[in-house]
């Protein structure tokens, strides 16, 4: 058994590296690809309406240079982090009602539904004539566009809990506070994971709309900036520079969280 | 000391199919004195597990009264007495090692952290699970999460043992070596112990009694005691013969009586 056991854990050592190396050879061979793509497409269109890599690259030094890209990027993350944080409280709660409570369900699952099939630009639209063209007004948008989706991550993550293993603790006499945040926690996390992504994408795409229509500064704004002067190499350096650092966030933070909170699963990530 | 009293006038379960309500368990008398090994026997379907959730303060919805120790099950359904329960199926925590779960039962229950370890390797090793503590449960065989299962409900060194068919999906080696285990346990701790299972030969291997179940509604349909001397032998026709006596009442209802 010992010989067996040893064995195993070789072979488990042995092939995660190898399956992260793998990965990442690969991702960056995507990545090249997908820039020499750019670059010709950049080639045969004309660098006037598609820029190349290289310019998109400059403008974006340039502006940073300048100081222009932290001031925008600090603004609309500003809003994001905000939107996302209030959408996150309202669609959390709105998620354990609906899961716990069949009244909650009734109750709230036609206007989350409705909620998503409204257009966030309605939103915008009504909160800022309300509100008037300021911040409360763009995070009040932004979070109740969001909030639908996360609710129903959570909705589904309430719902899917196991309650024979919530009973299993409870015959050990584990208390409250210990089944909640030993057996149904880990339980709903990966539906809180999900929400995270979900509500992180819809936010973006929200603030950037809010800042095109009713902001002065943030990287919307600079979009619509640059469009009205027709300058494509800015349209494409806002819209890189963010990217970018929307990937380092999956990357650097959501990624690695989820590995190390779901290590135990069989093989999911790869 | 730990006893069981239970008194279960009737229990419904409503579903949408049954909105009336399903009579599954109709007048459930009975007692499990201190240190007895009682075997509850009967059809699937009949109310078995029904049974156990109650006794384990899973399930309050019923009418009647169950009492350990001559106390009714308290308000929340909390236990004055430490349970082992080993359940259907494994529930055994997907995204924690064997170990992990074992000590998760241990801390719940109050076990000094100091006694974790040594409690759980001793186990381990009974089940036949020395070296599996690292494993998460889906690395494992069916089989080998029911005897980890197994190894977490006698770690906590329950008063009162509730098992559901605990070795019904272990092969015939595996199943005779835990029954022995499990007499072994019972014999030097004596423990009380009610044990659900469908297979009449097991149960009269093992009980002092043996109640055997009607098909649903759940009623007591007999009661028996098993006169047969300890310890037991697999190969002794008395044992056998005691077997085909409670397959006998299992399958032919009345005749027995
Ligand atoms: N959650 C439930 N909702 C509705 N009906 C249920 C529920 N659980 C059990 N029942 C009903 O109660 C009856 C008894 O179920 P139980 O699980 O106690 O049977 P059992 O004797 O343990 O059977 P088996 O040997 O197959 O495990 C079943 O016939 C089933 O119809
Ligand atoms: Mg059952």
């Amino acid at each position: 058994m010992a010989v067996a056991d040893q064995a195993r854990t070789q072979a488990s050592v042995s092939r995660k590296p190898a399956l992260a190396w793998e990965g990442v050879t690969y991702r960056l061979v995507s990545v090249l690809l997908m820039i020499a793509v750019w670059q010709a497409i950049s080639l045969l269109v004309s660098p006037k309406y598609v820029p190349g890599p290289m310019s998109t690259v400059m403008a974006v030094a340039k502006h940073a240079a300048s100081g222009a890209l932290w001031g925008h990027f600090l603004a609309t993350i500003v809003r994001m982090v905000s939107s996302f944080a209030l959408a996150m409280i309202v669609g959390v709660a709105a998620g354990i009602l609906m899961g716990l409570f069949r009244r909650g369900e009734q109750m709230l699952d036609l206007w989350v539904m409705v909620g998503l099939t409204i257009p966030g630009l309605c939103y915008v639209i009504v909160s800022f004539l309300w509100l008037g063209l300021n911040d409360r007004a763009a995070i009040l948008a932004i979070s109740w566009t969001t909030f639908p989706s996360i609710a129903i991550n959570i909705w589904q993550g309430v719902k899917a809990i196991d309650q024979r293993l919530v009973d299993m603790a409870r015959v050990f006499r584990a208390s409250r506070w210990r089944r909640t945040v030993r057996v149904v926690l880990p339980q709903v996390l990966p539906y809180l994971m999900a929400a995270t992504r979900f509500g992180l994408g819809v936010v973006w795409k929200v603030t950037v709309l809010v800042e095109l229509l009713g902001r002065s500064d943030g990287i919307g704004y600079m979009l619509n900036y640059s469009f009205q002067m027709f300058n494509m190499a800015d349209v494409f350096a806002w819209t890189l520079s963010f990217t970018v650092f929307m990937v380092i966030i999956e990357l650097g933070i959501l990624k690695p969280l989820e590995r190390k909170l779901f290590r135990w699963r069989p093989e999911i990530s790869g | 000391m730990a006893t069981i009293t239970i008194d279960i006038i009737s229990k419904l379960f409503r579903s949408r199919a049954y909105p009336e309500g399903l009579l599954s368990l109709d007048n459930i008398r009975f007692g499990v004195a201190d240190r007895e090994f009682v075997c509850l026997v009967g059809p699937s379907g009949c109310g078995k597990s029904t049974v156990l959730n109650l006794i384990g303060g899973l399930d309050r919805n019923y009418t009647g009264r169950i009492e350990i120790d001559s106390r009714p099950l308290s308000h929340d359904g909390s236990h004055p007495v430490r349970v082992g329960y080993v359940f259907q199926e494994p529930r055994l925590l997907p995204w924690l090692t064997v170990r992990k779960n074992i000590y998760f039962a241990l801390e719940s229950i109050g076990v000094p952290h100091s006694e974790w370890r040594q409690r759980t390797e001793t186990w381990l090793e009974k089940v036949g699970l020395a070296g599996f503590g690292d494993s998460h449960p889906h690395e494992l065989s069916g089989g080998m999460q029911q005897r980890s299962a197994i190894a977490r409900a006698f770690a906590v060194d329950p008063e009162i043992l509730l098992m559901d068919e605990p070795f019904s999906g272990l092969d015939e080696l595996t199943a005779r070596s835990m029954r022995q285990q499990i007499l072994e346990l019972w014999d030097t701790t004596r423990k009380t112990v009610l044990f659900v299972t469908h297979n009449s030969f097991e149960a009269s291997y093992l009980a002092d009694r043996i109640l055997v179940m009607s098909p649903r509604p759940g009623r007591l349909r007999q009661e028996m005691k098993v006169e047969l001397p300890r310890p037991r032998n697999y190969e002794s026709s008395q044992l056998f013969e005691f077997s085909v006596q409670v397959t006998r009442l299992l399958t032919h209802g009345g005749n027995g009586m």
